[in-house]
């Protein structure tokens, strides 16, 4: 049988970190070492340690993975490795969903360009993140709430269904803020697949079936509202690739 | 020690402990000396005028008559001025009364006697030091026009000119910058003297006995060899025998290689110094700087961030040891110096002053080792100053808080929530990541409530944004230290809340100023 499985490509404290956050989604974690026999003989944690290397012999993955529904992270330090590794991962597995770190916005082009579906752009993220420290620090601790903790605000995507009494209506006609204690923030209209319209832009857009929408609320209030419109979705990965 | 040694010693201790005499004292230290003291700009003004009018009137007087009342303001008002600040110059120059303590203070830890007559020497030696400076005798004969009566002293007025530079920084940094090359310009001095004294000793033995020659003197002899190793030949005297004409030759080769040398010297003083003279600006620039970020070593992240606050209305000032990294710093258009973080003269040097300067300090060397230190530098000047640092191992965290960081940020680990955030929840994450990069014109802000605003608006009901387009996101409350997300119609809005608000920046502004300027209705 064939493994839903997270594939971390290096050994190193991204991995690690990386393993330790998503080990409640995925049970089966593997952790790929180009120099495996001396990383075996360190390892500390819990997860099991693989060997590969950089010649396109993927055997191991192709009989024991459900490439649909794994998740691949290259987290490779040497930047030409970790291009060349995604390359490599592309040709092999057309369908593998490919995350990859990388530290500058030529790395990141050079990774999209190679094929990842989405890359981590490390540096510009805690930039990001030290900036808004010093210029919005109240913006910055919301966010980080929201997105990071386990607080009771949580953001969520909800999928139109099509028993909804909210169809064909538009979006400003609604008021969801007093009734459901929810704000939308944006949405992602059926056809159109990584582009988000913020709810500020979209007064008139007539609501529709299959019309993703980006919520922010309280737990118990965004598991009501689910219920009444639509359903929680985990958008599929291969949408998001460029 | 005898009794009159005794009275001066306490004398002097009187003197220096006043507080009113060392006050005044200080303060003429301050009005003369002292470039950072924000009223000698005006004094140095002041003076610069007289020396232009005392000018003026000496061209003025060649050919016309002066009014006597300039030629008084000119020879006695001018020149005591000149006297008074000379007196002051020497009574600052040193502490009469300090010596005098020092000596005695020796002299009693020694077990000696203390001797007046010693001390007095010292005291002597002292000033005279100060007298015999170049700076002392320029400002000396700056105020010898006083005696007009004697001719020749009427020039002495240029003397004044020379006392520009001591008005002005531009001309003592250039000084100093041709001082570096003493070494060569003595060189310069030497071959060119040699070859004057030499050419014009052999002109005058070829030319003053032969009568067409124009070359009588020794003094006509110097003159040309002057003129000639100048490069400016006149060509009033010109050499007439032929064994005079080699010596001309020889005279202006070694006028070309003078001049190229010269030239040289200066043009390579100069750019050795560029930096240094770029440095000294960018210093001045930032002491008058009301408030800036202070980011500590430039790479990676650094840039990232250097690069997101540019727009703030704060500055940025980048301090990296490495010049490379400075380098690249200045070519993104950062104000940068090549000063160790992690040293604490640099502060010194600089003059920052970081209780009201610096907004945040950022440590953000890719090294955990760098930015304990610097932290720990900052944190011995400043007790009270926001640091923010970068950490890249997880297992120095402890060292980092220990050192005094207020806040820590681990890519690493930013990375593992990033993951996770990605794999169960990608568009929500990619939605907060636009706007927080203002991707689609879309931007998140904080409105400060101030006190002008609660005037007029009093609920949130009031706060009218849904007619500019703006979300409320929430209101965060200062006295319950909350964040309200979705906040009810009857919160009541207080001075010192912030909203946050979602939308178009545009609308984002518009809407702010609509809550400043509303009125009550």
């Amino acid at each position: 049988m064939k493994n839903k499985a997270a594939l971390i490509f290096g050994y190193n404290d991204y991995a690690l970190e990386i393993a330790k956050n998503i080990q409640d989604e995925y049970s089966h974690i593997y952790i790929f070492s180009l120099h495996s026999e001396e990383d075996i003989l360190k390892n500390k944690s819990d997860f099991e340690i693989k060997s590969f290397d950089l010649s396109d012999k993927w055997d191991y993955i192709s009989e024991n993975i459900d490439l649909e529904n794994s998740i691949a992270f290259s987290v490779l330090e040497d930047i030409a490795e970790n291009i060349f590794l995604t390359i490599s991962l592309r040709s092999s597995f057309e369908t593998l969903n490919i995350i990859a770190l990388s530290n500058n916005k030529e790395t990141a082009d050079k990774l999209l360009m190679a094929g990842a579906n989405k890359v981590i752009p490390l540096v510009q993220t805690t930039a990001e993140m030290i900036s808004e420290m010093m210029e919005k620090p109240i913006v910055k601790e919301v966010f980080h709430k929201i997105l990071f903790e386990s607080g009771e605000l949580k953001i969520s995507q909800v999928k139109i269904n099509s028993s909804n009494s909210y169809l064909g209506k538009t979006l400003s006609e609604i008021d969801w803020k007093v009734k459901y204690g929810v704000i939308v923030l944006a949405l992602v209209l059926e056809d159109m697949n990584s582009e988000f319209i913020y709810s500020s832009k979209i007064k008139n857009h007539i609501i529709s079936e299959g019309d993703i929408f980006i919520i922010v609320g309280y737990e118990t209030d965004i598991i009501e509202f689910e219920k009444i419109i639509g359903s929680r979705i985990n958008v599929h990965w291969s949408h998001w690739s460029r | 020690m005898g009794f009159f040694s005794r009275l001066i010693v306490n004398l002097a201790y009187f003197i220096n402990t006043s507080d009113a005499y060392q006050r005044k004292k200080r303060f003429f230290y301050d009005i003369l000396e002292n470039n950072r003291y924000p009223y000698k700009k005006y004094f140095d003004i002041f003076m610069m005028t007289l020396i232009f009018l005392s000018v003026a009137i000496l061209i003025a007087e060649v050919k016309s008559e002066v009014d006597e009342n300039i030629e008084f303001f000119n020879t006695y008002v001018i020149s005591i001025i000149f006297f008074i600040e000379y007196i002051l110059r020497f009574w600052i120059s040193s502490s009469v009364t300090e010596l005098i303590i020092n000596r005695s203070e020796h002299a009693a830890m020694l077990g000696r006697k203390f001797s007046l007559w010693r001390a007095i020497l010292k005291i002597i030696k002292v000033k005279l030091n100060f007298v015999f400076s170049i700076r002392a005798i320029i400002d000396l004969l700056a105020v010898l026009p006083f005696f007009h009566e004697l001719r020749l002293l009427r020039l002495f007025v240029l003397f004044r000119v020379f006392k520009l530079f001591r008005y002005t920084t531009s001309f003592q940094t250039f000084v100093s910058v041709l001082s570096t090359k003493k070494f060569e310009f003595l060189i310069l001095l030497m071959f060119s003297s040699i070859v004057i004294s030499v050419s014009s000793v052999l002109i005058y033995v070829m030319e003053a006995n032969n009568p067409n020659s124009p070359i009588n003197t020794m003094f006509e002899a110097i003159y040309w060899s002057i003129v000639t190793i100048s490069t400016v030949g006149y060509g009033d005297i010109t050499p007439y025998t032929s064994e005079g004409r080699v010596v001309a030759m020889f005279v202006i080769t070694a006028g070309i290689a003078v001049l190229a040398f010269t030239t040289s010297i200066v043009v390579s003083a100069l750019t050795e110094k560029l930096d240094e003279i770029r440095e000294i600006k960018t210093i001045d620039d930032i002491r008058k700087l009301k408030s800036f970020y202070l980011i500590c070593g430039y790479e990676n992240v650094a840039q990232e961030v250097a690069q997101k606050l540019k727009d703030s209305p704060i500055g940025i000032i980048v301090l990296d040891e490495d010049s490379k990294r400075i380098e690249n710093a200045k070519k993104d258009g950062l104000v940068a110096l090549n000063y160790d973080p992690g040293n604490m003269r640099s502060y010194k040097k600089i003059g920052i002053d970081l209780s009201t300067q610096v907004k945040a300090v950022l440590c953000l060397r890719e090294s955990d080792v760098e930015n304990v230190y610097t932290t720990l530098t900052i944190r011995s000047i400043n007790k009270d100053v926001n640091i923010i640092s970068l950490l890249m191992d997880d297992g120095n965290r402890k060292k980092l808080n220990f050192a005094g960081v207020n806040e820590i940020l681990y890519p690493k680990g930013l990375v593992g929530i990033i993951s996770k955030e990605l794999i169960g929840r990608p568009v929500a994450f990619e939605v907060i990541h636009a706007l927080r990069n203002d991707y689609y014109g879309v931007n998140i802000e904080e409105i400060l409530v101030d006190n002008r605003m609660i005037e007029n608006t009093m609920y949130v009901s009031e706060l009218n944004n849904s007619r500019y387009r703006v979300i409320l996101l929430g209101i965060y409350k200062k006295n319950k230290n909350r964040f309200f997300f979705n906040p009810l119609d009857s919160t009541i809005l207080e001075s010192g809340d912030y909203l946050l608000v979602i939308g178009n920046s545009v609308f984002i502004k518009e809407f702010e100023k609509y809550l400043h300027k509303k009125i009550r209705t």
